[in-house]
């Protein structure tokens, strides 16, 4: 029953937020009357968390919040356990998560009784891309090698940071169906991270690698062991992936983003959200962000509530349609 | 020469009076986060990336280090005064550490503890000093097939670890290996054994299982027996003294257990647990009075304490030269090198040599710290067994159930403790060993997904773990330490 009602909820709030935001701007502004906890679904260390201690850590050090972001972390499920606790705390402006693409992943996969929809989308803040990696003394000069060549032999592996259905292996399906390959053929072989699908590539027991572009950075340049054929942004990135193609200019129509965002407890009031948006969109103006942000290679990439909440919709579309083609739909 | 000329630039680094007041800070926090059993090495680092963030690069991975080291250098104060592990690279050294405390021999494993500790350390350290950027090459040349040689090698230990009965050993192993394979699968994203519980849905955690079946089990049995506090031995400390001989007796073992753990810490994802239970099981099998490991043998706890250390310095290996973490610990401190501008991987020895020699130089001091430290401390710390037994039995519960609830601030975990208290239990009266059931624990999902992995690549062929040179190595001699007792017996029953 409360499911029910809070995708109902959902659907009005992006208009209810809009309101807010006007409304904020004359009158009665909202402030928290109690510290925040700022949830990171997920152990110490990974990319909600990374994400969670810096934004707390820049919004603490610039004082635009009179309040302080506690970091808290609710491991378990690859975040369902941490959605199931916040879906039960509708209403509470005091409570926000870090949030990436398992928000809609996790729940397709159907491991996940929330999802996206079930949650206050407050804003997008940064993404990443992903990189395909070959050893340095790799045959394969461009994507287009690596795809012919899996395409001759589609035992060739592929190794991937997550698990199967999960980003790195939505990253290469949709890429090699872009490329003319069918996405189910590709062997992809999970790692239980980029670090070590990076080091089984340095080894040679793969062909080739898909991770995150920021998680590569420091593996590419001089004397590096390993190759990087192509990257998912619309344009070339910088920094020591400069020199890295887009797979755009290889010829092969196809861009995949790592979004990082904060999402609320659902039917969040529209004050609370319209006060949070400002907080995030001010805090990435700050010297103390930029420079956190370049030194952990993310890009700034705002939306609002609003748009931040359509782009979640696409993204479900978009990958229940990758995964569809996968097999890897669940019930 | 040239490793000495960088090894004195690096203590020129270490010993500047800030770094060495952070060596200690770091170390100094590090114990006592290991005996603390919830706040592990992991949230502690993940806690000080703030306090590092404004540091100088080398400080602040000096202090990081400390930290690290500190809390396995730490861990084994709990594992052997209560039987409580509150690391998981420690728990191997409660199978001896604990029944010496029992037998009032409580200072002599704490000793024995910290000098291995300190031993493994600098072992380590010297090996990380002059092969670490060879090494680098060891550690890629580890893929899935040799990962499943090497669980198959680790889980033969189930033998040697099986005291009485092998078929109740081999039971309790199997048990270990259905609850390392809870959650969902990486391979195909299927959830086994959840009973559809979104709490299951990761397994569950090592610590849980670990703090149940030993600490709270001992708890139970305790209560079982009844009697009071009467039969407590006051003075229960004893020694820290080691006569001649017991030096001699141990020297061997830490020896070869510092060489074994480096070289465990250095492959990626295996690390202080896996060290510890392979230089335990190791030494059980050479020791001529093997069977005497579980019941307070000092070899027992001198080759579980050595290996963790040494393995926590080899696993900083993958980290500085190749830029990859071999564990969730080293992922953080590879996130907080990146927050401060500093790129750990192959050119990370020629860009920022002060951060490589640095950390290294500090580690010989933190470990001369950790032990200077941790030795006036033991008679303190082990006056914890004087307290009459009601109170330390609370205390043990109440230990335990921080521990749990710190890590993952849920009240479910809490009843799997208790439920795997109770499993404890069951196996102690039934005579079920229980270190087999944790060795399968930490090896049998590595070698589960190291399979599957494998012959994911091979394409379902299975000579790929026999092509492969170390995986046929490993298999040889997994089969022959399960093979030469056996026909040993068989040898002593035909000759009898």
């Amino acid at each position: 029953m409360t499911v029910k009602t809070t995708r109902l909820a959902a659907l009005v709030l992006p208009i209810a937020a809009l309101a807010g935001l006007s409304g904020a701007a004359q009158a009665e502004e909202w402030t928290p009357t109690r510290n925040i906890e700022f949830i990171a679904p997920a152990n110490p260390g990974g990319g909600w968390d990374t994400l969670v201690r810096t934004t707390s850590r820049v919004i603490q050090e610039e004082g635009l919040a009179e309040r302080s972001f506690a970091a808290i972390n609710v491991p378990g499920g690859g975040g369902a356990v941490a959605w199931a606790q916040i879906a039960r705390d509708s209403g509470n402006p005091h409570k926000l998560f870090a949030t990436s693409p398992p928000i809609i992943l996790v729940p397709l996969a159907g491991t996940s009784r929330y999802d996206h929809t079930d949650f206050t989308p407050i804003a997008r803040l940064i993404t990443d891309y992903s990189i395909v990696l070959v050893p340095a003394d790799s045959e394969y000069q461009d994507l287009n090698d690596l795809f012919a060549a899996l395409e001759a032999d589609p035992g060739l592996s592929v190794g991937g940071g997550s698990a199967p259905g999960s980003m790195d292996h939505i990253s290469i399906a949709g890429l090699a169906s872009a490329a003319g390959l069918n996405a189910a053929e590709v062997n992809y072989i999970p790692f239980s991270g980029g670090g070590e699908a990076m080091t089984s590539l340095m080894g040679g027991h793969v062909e080739a690698v898909i991770t995150g572009a920021g998680e590569a950075a420091g593996q590419l340049g001089e004397g590096s062991q390993l190759r990087a054929l192509g990257v998912s942004a619309p344009e070339r990135m910088g920094g020591p992936l400069a020199e890295v193609p887009t797979y755009q200019e290889q010829g092969i129509d196809y861009t995949f983003d790592i979004w990082r965002g904060v999402m609320g407890t659902p039917d969040m009031p529209a004050e609370a959200v319209a006060y949070y948006e400002d907080l995030f969109a001010r805090m990435l103006e700050t010297d103390g962000w930029q420079q956190a942000r370049d030194q952990l290679g993310w890009l700034d990439a705002y939306q609002d509530s609003e748009a931040f909440g359509d782009f979640l919709d696409a993204q479900q579309a978009q990958f229940s349609g990758v995964l569809g083609d996968l097999g890897l739909l669940g019930d | 020469m040239e490793a000495l000329n960088n090894l004195m630039y690096g203590f020129g680094i270490a010993l500047e009076p800030m770094n060495i007041a952070y060596v200690f800070f770091g170390v100094f926090a590090g114990t006592i986060i290991g005996m603390l059993p919830g706040l592990g090495p992991i949230s502690a680092l993940a806690l000080m990336i703030p306090i590092t963030f404004a540091m100088e690069p080398s400080s602040g991975l000096i202090l990081m280090a400390g930290v690290y080291y500190g809390a396995i250098f730490g861990g084994s104060t709990s594992s052997i005064l209560l039987n409580a592990p509150g690391v998981a690279g420690t728990v191997a050294t409660s199978f001896d550490g604990y029944p010496m405390a029992k037998q009032g021999m409580a200072g002599k494993a704490l000793a024995i503890a910290a000098y291995a500790s300190f031993i493994g350390g600098t072992i380590s350290i010297v090996f990380l000093m002059l092969v670490a950027p060879l090494l680098s090459k060891v550690a890629v040349s580890f893929g899935p097939a040799e990962y499943f040689a090497l669980m198959v090698l680790g889980l033969t230990a189930v033998v040697s670890l099986s005291d009485k009965s092998l078929v109740k050993g081999l039971i309790a192993a199997v048990v270990g290996v259905m609850i390392s394979i809870m959650g969902i699968d990486l391979q195909t994203g299927t959830e086994r054994f959840t009973f559809g519980s979104a709490h299951l849905l990761d397994g569950i955690d090592f610590l849980v299982v670990a703090l149940g079946i030993f600490a709270l089990a001992e708890v139970f049995v305790m209560l079982l027996r009844g009697g009071g506090g009467k039969e407590q031995p006051r003075n229960a400390i004893g020694s820290l003294r080691l006569t001649r001989g017991e030096v001699k007796e141990i020297a061997g073992p830490i020896g070869r257990s510092s060489v074994l753990g480096f070289f465990t810490g250095v492959l990626p994802g295996a690390g202080a647990t896996i060290g510890s239970f392979l230089g335990y099981s190791m030494e059980k099998r050479l020791a001529k009075d093997g069977d005497t490991f579980g019941k307070g043998n000092i070899k027992g706890v001198a080759a579980p304490e050595s290996a963790n250390n040494a393995a926590c310095t080899g696993s900083f290996v993958p980290l500085l030269t190749l830029g990859v973490p071999g564990s969730g610990t080293t992922a953080v401190l590879l996130g907080a090198l990146l927050v401060m501008g500093v790129t750990p991987g192959p050119m990370m020895l020629e860009q920022r040599p002060d951060v490589f020699w640095g950390v290294i130089a500090s580690m010989y001091i933190g470990n001369i710290f950790l032990l200077v430290l941790n030795l006036p401390l033991i008679p303190l710390i082990a006056r914890i067994l004087d307290l009459p037994r009601p109170l330390l039995l609370s205390l043990i519960l109440i230990f335990c159930m921080i521990g749990v609830y710190g890590m993952s601030f849920s009240v479910f975990d809490l009843l799997l403790l208790l439920g795997f208290g109770l499993l404890g239990l069951g196996m102690r009266l039934f005579g079920f060993p229980a270190a087999p059931l944790i060795l399968a624990l930490i090896l049998g999902n590595i070698m589960e997904e190291s399979m599957r992995r494998a012959l994911q690549i091979s394409g379902g062929d299975w000579m790929i773990f026999v092509e492969k040179p170390i995986s046929l190595v490993l298999l040889v001699i997994a089969l022959l330490s399960l093979a030469l007792p056996l026909a040993r017996k068989a040898l002593q029953r035909a000759l009898a």
